[in-house]
């Protein structure tokens, strides 16, 4: 059976989905003035460049993805590590690190692949007429970047936090009473278990980093094809509505204790 | 029936716990025990559900840190050292061996769960490990029963086995003291006696603490019984006194002749 949590404790979880939520609002706000801008410099733009070459070219940026999803997938499982075995779960970095990583987990991945494009087009559309490879290039990496500490982190951070969990305390508690330190619990005890979950996590993260730079690939190939008219108005909307929804479902869940975690 | 020569005569206390107070949160689990563990008893230590009994073998092992949000007030000490000022926990851990209610198999061979501990103590010697490893399953009463199948997951044997299993390996890395938390929930009668009758042995060689929810079982075994309640040490005393016809309180009788609630 599920409960609703303690009062106070619903406080705290109030506060971090306020902070959510503002800087939420101002990355918003941002995105959609960059937007905004972004489809009147591509009209204009769209028309002089011929795109023979887009394809190759975006093809071979993807190189880029492999090596940077692995360092992503790494530091999330870093991350993860120092949350759930070096910090209590009363602390407050890390209720903060875990209110915000449920918060980016719950977002659709489509949303960072428009995203991505959004980004991309703001940056590579600015230098059109002068664009270089190595300006492309850029443009790409920072987009990349950018996804990759948006969504990849918080997925591969979660997905590897999950598996540890899934190692009982028992088996903690059992490993430890034998005079077993920290080091050796995780290294023989704990990965060994968590490895296939945290394996799984790590795919998980990889295939939505790959899944957004095919929507990437595929709308930048279509906008040079159709000329990106713009994103109107009520996309954005849509769009605003997506990571409401998305942010008001990761609260819900939040607030929920789960029965397994329940004190009896 | 026990004697008191057999309880090391002199009673010197190995543990000694003073006015302890546990919380979980803001439930409390014990409300200020004080008493001795004598070298080389049995002490049994009864009670109903929920009285503390488990915290209180969590609190000497200091395994209890692992539960978020608990505090420990009060000071237990080992050896005379209060065992909060021991800085090398994991060496403080090797002193005690802890058998827990439900058999928890590690995923490891039967052979590598009973040598995990000498291994993490630093013994690489083959012969060494399997002399260690024989050893104890002998003295869980599991040889006979795994000695063709030492490679085996542990996890793969009947729950009676894990628990005896589990027994063995506390016992792998000679702990000073044993404390067993209801280790025949999953085992037979048989092999449970088989298991009272080691533990007899062993109390030459170490104290025991013995949390039962059988009280026959600290009849038959105990030195001295502890009764809690609550979070509260309601009586300790020899065991014959606590099974007599007048322990000092009435709970304690209700609860040994089956009449209490
Ligand atoms: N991890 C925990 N979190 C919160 N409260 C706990 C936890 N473990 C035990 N408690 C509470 O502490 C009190 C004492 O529990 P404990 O497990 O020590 O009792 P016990 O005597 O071992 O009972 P049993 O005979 O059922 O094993 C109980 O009220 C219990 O609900
Ligand atoms: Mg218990």
């Amino acid at each position: 059976m599920n409960a609703l949590t303690t009062r106070p404790e619903l406080r705290k979880k109030i506060v971090l989905l306020s902070i959510t939520v503002i800087i939420e609002g101002v990355a918003f706000i941002f995105f959609w003035s960059v937007l905004r801008k972004t489809a009147a410099t591509h009209m204009q733009a769209s028309s002089a460049s011929r795109t023979s070459d887009a394809l190759p070219n975006l093809l071979s940026d993807l190189n880029l993805i492999l090596p940077m999803s692995l360092l992503a997938i790494l530091l999330g499982i870093v991350c993860a590590f120092y949350l759930e075995e070096w910090l209590s779960s009363t602390s407050w970095i890390r209720r903060f690190i875990e209110s915000q990583v449920a918060f980016l987990t719950g977002i659709p991945s489509l949303l960072y692949g428009l995203l991505a494009v959004i980004i991309f087009f703001g940056y590579a559309g600015v230098f059109k007429a002068t664009r270089t490879t190595f300006q492309h290039n850029t443009a790409l990496f920072y987009t990349e970047m950018l996804i990759f500490i948006l969504m990849v982190i918080p997925v591969a951070i979660k997905a590897t936090q999950e598996a540890l969990r899934s190692v009982e305390t028992p088996i903690r508690e059992s490993t430890y009473a034998l005079g077993a330190n920290r080091w050796q619990v995780l290294t023989q005890q704990v990965i060994p278990r968590a490895f296939p979950q945290m394996l799984a996590g790590g795919c998980r993260a990889m295939s939505q980093a790959f899944a957004a730079a095919a929507l990437l690939t595929g709308i930048h190939i279509w906008s040079h094809t159709t000329g990106l008219r713009g994103l109107p108005d009520r996309f954005m909307l849509f769009l605003g509505g997506a990571l409401l929804l998305s942010n008001a479902s990761s609260f819900l869940t939040e607030i929920y204790v789960p029965a397994s975690t329940q004190q009896n | 029936m026990q004697t008191d020569s057999q309880n090391g005569s002199q009673n010197t206390p190995v543990i000694e716990i003073t006015d302890l107070k546990v919380r979980y949160g803001d439930s409390p689990a014990l409300n200020g025990i004080s008493f001795d563990v004598h070298q080389n008893e049995i002490l049994g230590i009864i009670g109903p559900a929920q009285s503390g009994k488990t915290t209180l073998l969590k609190v000497i092992n200091r395994t209890l840190e692992f539960t978020p949000d608990t505090t420990v007030e009060g000071t237990v000490k080992l050896d005379g050292v209060d065992i909060d000022t021991i800085g090398d926990v994991y060496g403080l851990r090797q002193r005690i061996g802890m058998v827990l209610p439900l058999p928890v198999g590690l995923p490891l061979s039967i052979y590598d769960n009973v040598a995990f501990a000498p291994r993490t103590m630093g013994i690489r010697a083959k012969s060494e490990l399997n002399e260690i490893v024989e050893r104890c399953l002998q003295q869980a009463a599991l040889w006979d029963e795994v000695k063709d199948r030492l490679n085996s997951l542990g996890t793969k044997l009947s729950g009676g086995q894990q628990q005896r299993l589990t027994i063995a390996r506390a016992l792998s890395h000679q702990p000073e003291i044993l404390c067993l938390d209801e280790f025949s929930i999953a085992v037979d009668p048989v092999t449970t006696m088989r298991i009272e009758e080691v533990l007899k042995t062993l109390q030459a060689e170490m104290t025991i603490l013995l949390v039962t929810n059988l009280v026959q079982q600290a009849k038959r075994l105990a030195n001295r019984t502890a009764f809690f309640l609550n979070g509260d040490l309601i009586e300790i005393d020899t065991t014959d006194v606590i099974f007599s016809e007048n322990p000092a309180n009435q709970a304690t009788y209700d609860y040994v002749n089956g009449t209490f609630g």
